[in-house]
């Protein structure tokens, strides 16, 4: 890379991953929908990337943008299975409310 | 990058932006603010004063990294502005992402999100990564979200008798212990602000692991695919074994199974399967091999709404 991040600069984009993060976690608890509980995780994936390509930046190699092309990759896969599941339990129960699982805790 | 002075050995001059005691009383006001905006039996009115809660925490939080960066030994440049203008947008649309009643609303506030970290990625030099996002981000997942959203439209969720709040069903509307999770959340937060200004370790300096003097000539996507090629080999032929899996396994989980009439295939069937048939398509007999396409699974249901021309 020309030119690395100076250690200022890396801190504020920590806090912007870290902040993203903690938004994304709140909804996955609070919200009871479930497309919106595997959106809040897809923010919460959007939080740890934006923390791997800056150390990647920091530390000036690629590193970061590699775990993130496999984060992608994982958001992918997860959304895809996921949202299958989610057409699967609407079936069931024309419902997309987590609550009406909620014999599924045991 | 850099909107300050591109070097490896600048000084750690600024101390820690702010205390612990600031970063707690902000996030005490932002959690109180994040639980009054959650979607909720409120009026709009104290949803209102939520907001006006996160806004100023983040204003004096903004004001207190601003002045930090300033106050250190390089001077901020223009991607200065850029970073904050980003983030901002970044922030603030995924909070509406989890306080907006509306499912569809969420999804869209999403893609503003991946677009302005995509703006973020820009300034840190990543410029595939970026269009990645957007591409596969907004352009691949989100569509399918909105889609799965859109298709599931709750009709009978929103009858009297139901918990509705405001033409929206009450799994929508009211969202599910705010304050257990924005206390749980916002210690994270505050934990994690503790350490990343507070308790960072000011001699880690930045090593040129993959120091690269002719960038600007090979440029940073050249670069990133030849270290992907380089090191992680392997890795990308595993990453792209796992999504053929996972699109398998898509099709598995979510199709229709199809139970054929036969003679006494009925009986068998049901004995088959563990689960109640349900939801499933009753086709009749078997039909015969036929060139034509549309014809496959189709033809033979009992139930007009299934036939994919139901013109013809």
């Amino acid at each position: 890379m020309t030119s690395t991040l100076d250690p200022i600069a890396l801190q504020h984009y920590l806090a912007v991953g870290g902040i993203m993060f903690v938004i994304g976690l709140i909804g996955f608890m609070t919200r009871r929908n479930l497309i919106l509980m595997f959106l809040c995780t897809e923010l919460m994936f959007q939080g740890v990337v934006i923390n791997l390509v800056a150390f990647g930046a920091y530390h000036d190699n690629f590193a970061g943008q590699a775990f993130t092309i496999f984060v992608l990759v994982i958001a992918a896969a997860e959304a895809s299975l996921a949202l299958g599941l989610i057409v699967l339990l609407y079936r069931h129960k024309a419902t997309l409310d987590a609550d009406a699982w909620r014999e599924l805790k045991g | 990058m850099t909107f300050l002075a591109a070097s490896n050995d600048v000084a750690w001059t600024a101390g820690p932006p702010f205390g612990p005691l600031l970063v707690i009383i902000l996030c005490v006001v932002a959690g109180l603010g994040t639980v009054l905006l959650l979607p909720g039996r409120r009026d709009t009115n104290w949803r209102a004063l939520g907001g006006t809660f996160i806004f100023i925490a983040a204003a004096v939080f903004a004001a207190f990294l601003i002045r930090w960066a300033l106050g250190s030994a390089a001077k901020p440049g223009l991607s200065y502005i850029y970073f904050w203008i980003f983030s901002l947008i970044a922030l603030a649309a995924s909070l509406r992402v989890i306080t907006h009643p509306k499912p569809v609303y969420s999804a869209l506030y999403f893609v503003l999100t991946v677009f302005a970290s995509a703006g973020l990625f820009v300034l840190m030099w990543a410029e595939f990564m970026a269009a990645a996002l957007v591409l596969i981000y907004a352009g691949a997942i989100l569509v399918t979200y909105v889609f799965v959203i859109m298709l599931a439209a709750e009709a009978g969720a929103t009858g009297p008798g139901s918990g509705a709040v405001g033409g929206l069903p009450e799994h929508d509307a009211v969202s599910r212990s705010p304050r257990m999770a924005c206390l749980i959340g916002f210690t994270l937060m505050g934990m994690l602000m503790f350490l990343i200004f507070d308790r960072a370790p000011p001699g880690i300096a930045p090593n040129n692991l993959g120091g690269s003097g002719d960038a600007i000539a090979v440029g940073h996507t050249q670069q990133l695919g030849k270290f992907l090629f380089d090191y992680h080999f392997v890795n990308i032929q595993m990453a792209g074994l796992l999504l053929t899996i996972a699109m398998i396994g898509a099709i598995m989980i979510a199709r229709k199974r199809i139970v054929h009439l036969g003679a006494d295939a009925e009986e068998i069937a049901i004995a088959e399967s563990p689960i109640e048939i349900k939801n499933e398509i009753i086709l009749g007999k078997p039909t015969p091999i036929d060139d034509d396409p549309h014809a496959i699974p189709v033809v033979g249901t009992m139930n007009p709404r299934h036939k994919a021309y139901p013109e013809n």
